[in-house]
């Protein structure tokens, strides 16, 4: 059996993956083409978006925004659990979308760049397994309805239930957003290469990237203090994402893709959010190891 | 135009994103492939692909086109395998897949009294793992699964989910055998055995994870399919295993004090289930509540979730 299927099996999911040496060309993978639900990893191309609309003078990142408290999009981080009127730069907001992954602050910068100018973005990128199909605030509906759950709370407590997840269109590649992991480590290296926009606005991107809090996911393989981890996670029930970039001080940078799906229904899944850096970890060893083949380990 | 057929090609090649190779699975020329798709195009108005000389990449028309075009050349399929069978008159047949250690009093009333109520109808049953009746559901080849939950799987739908508490089977000569229940954590150091993970990875993960966090943390895990070879380890006194009362000589089961292990099963079925299958599927139900001593007590033991940011949805 092949070492990453048995590393993902082990820990309870099914997973796809993609890594690149965004310098080399250099490749390993399992399932990279596979359609994947993105979940919160729609986030990037999103942030792409935004700056390459910058670049075009269509949208001023400095401009002050305020966020009402009324219909924002749920979440435990952020704007989206903040009670009251917030007013931040819509460039500061983009920090709070990648850093905490906060869903009020995607929502409000989506409706300023569009939907449709997000899979422009994409298709113009060359991106074309990649697609964004809703808010932060419409994929929340989506799982309401088909839960038929009164509200977030409700829904929360739901999603621990088969019978539930199976209904839901949100886990189902062909009705989300969607993308594969070799999409999103040619997105990642076109960001690193300073080739997804202008370099300020790659560095941009980058920096919030690396401004990211979570530890638990890609970051766990790389326990180095002299190992930059920059990534974007993505969870919804049952599926727990990472996207992002391993720089080593020798000056070697890995994009990689990790997207699970856990066959357990709990909320907490310590074994997928760890499974996504030892898989990550063993791949990018594969790709740093000198005088061995691509493909498959 | 067949737009189906035309459909297929579409999808092919939306696959391949290379002419060549997608007429090379579809075993045709590529000329002729073009021309098909030069024609959906027309149908539908639209272009579905940008064609360049080094590449071929799907229009936003395109993407939007292919999981509607998936549905349906694979509902297409379907309807023919449906007529294929009505012509080979086998449509009143029932494919229905029971777990392995479902006990065989049970499964034998699960048939007696499906041909009671159903003479007329060819029940085909087999016995398979609660991961390979989710693949064969999802594949068409089988109507009706008894499964384990949980199971993460889009497009399945499920009956009342059963609860089972299942007990502790112990070799007679068990000094906890002397007690009238067992604590998780009494069976410190000994070895369990359990359904391999690949056949039920939802029940083999949860069952284990209720076991540490009862403090039992099994010396090995050892694995078995069939009841006889479970009951084999355990007389043999190196292992003990969960489930219900077994009638052996040599083999004791005690109730395990405060029920920690929950196991739970359904019935399962793809999309709509047909008339038969949903009759199956509730008299399943019916015998699994009165022969395999499931009940519908606290079926979804809906335990609460503690919100926590770093899970929260879209985190």
């Amino acid at each position: 059996m092949r070492q990453l299927e048995q590393i993902f099996r082990t820990a309870g999911v099914t997973g796809w993956l993609h890594a690149v040496d965004i310098d080399t060309g250099r490749e390993v993978g399992l399932g990279a083409d596979e359609p994947v639900v993105l979940a919160s990893v729609f986030k990037v191309p999103l942030l792409v978006a935004f700056y390459r609309q910058a670049e075009r003078g269509l949208i001023d990142p400095a401009e002050r925004v305020t966020v009402s408290p009324e219909g924002r999009a749920g979440g435990g981080t952020g704007v989206s659990a903040m009670l009251d009127e917030v007013t931040a730069s819509l460039r500061d907001l983009a920090y709070l979308m990648i850093s905490v992954s906060d869903n009020a602050s995607a929502d409000t910068l989506l409706a300023r760049v569009g939907l449709d100018e997000v899979n422009a973005a994409l298709a113009d990128l060359g991106l074309s397994h990649t697609w964004v199909e809703h808010s932060c605030a419409d994929l929340f509906t989506a799982m309401r309805e088909d839960a038929r759950a009164a509200d977030m709370a409700e829904l929360s407590q739901m999603t621990t239930d088969p019978a539930v997840l199976s209904r839901l269109r949100v886990l189902d590649p062909a009705r989300t957003s969607r993308g594969t992991c070799r999409d999103m480590t040619r997105l990642l290296g076109m960001i690193w290469r300073d080739e997804a926009a202008g370099s300020a606005s790659c560095a941009a991107v980058r920096r919030l990237m690396g401004l990211q809090v979570w530890p638990h996911r890609l970051a766990s393989g790389f326990p180095y203090d002299d190992v930059a981890v920059s990534g974007k996670t993505g969870t919804l029930p049952t599926i727990r994402n990472e996207v992002g970039v391993i720089e080593y001080p020798d000056g070697g940078r890995y994009a990689i893709a990790v997207f699970t799906r856990s066959i357990g229904t709990a909320q907490n899944q310590p074994r997928a959010d760890a499974v996504i850096g030892t898989a990550a970890r063993v791949a990018v060893d594969h790709l740093r190891a000198p005088f061995m083949g691509t493909g498959p380990i | 135009m067949d737009l189906v057929r035309h459909l297929r090609y579409f999808v092919v090649i939306a696959e391949e994103l290379h002419f060549g190779n997608a007429a090379a699975r579809l075993g045709m020329a590529q000329p002729p492939l073009s021309q098909r798709v030069k024609r959906l195009e027309d149908e539908l108005g639209v272009r579905l692909f940008d064609r360049t000389s080094r590449q071929v990449r799907l229009t936003d028309a395109g993407r939007l086109l292919l999981p509607e075009a998936r549905d349906l050349v694979a509902r297409a399929e379907r309807i023919r395998e449906l007529m294929a069978r009505t012509v080979r008159g086998d449509t009143a047949s029932l494919r229905a897949a029971v777990p392995p250690d479902l006990g065989a009093s049970v499964l034998a009333a699960l048939i007696a009294r499906f041909r009671a109520g159903h003479p007329d109808v060819r029940l085909t049953p087999a016995e398979m793992g609660t991961s390979d009746q989710v693949d064969a559901l999802l594949g068409g080849e089988l109507d009706l699964g008894v499964l384990r939950h949980p199971v993460a799987a889009s497009g399945l739908g499920f009956g009342p989910i059963l609860v089972q508490h299942p007990g502790v089977l112990l070799r007679e000569e068990d000094e906890l055998a002397g007690l009238a229940t067992v604590h998780l954590a009494d069976l410190a150091g000994r070895e369990l055995v359990l359904p391999p993970r690949a056949l039920e990875p939802g029940l083999h993960d949860e069952t284990l994870a209720g076991c540490r966090r009862y403090g039992f943390v099994p010396a090995e895990v050892r694995h078995a399919v069939h009841g006889q070879f479970t009951i084999g380890l355990v007389l043999a006194g190196s292992a003990v295993a969960f489930g219900r009362s077994a009638d052996v000589p040599g083999v004791a089961w005690r109730p395990l004090a405060g029920s920690p292990l929950v196991w739970r099963t359904s019935t399962a079925w793809r999309g709509e289930p047909s008339e038969h299958v949903a009759g199956f599927a509730d008299l399943t139900t019916r015998v699994l509540r009165e022969d395999a001593g499931m009940s519908d007590e606290g079926a979804s033991p809906r335990t609460w979730v503690a919100p926590r940011p770093a899970t929260g949805f879209l985190s």
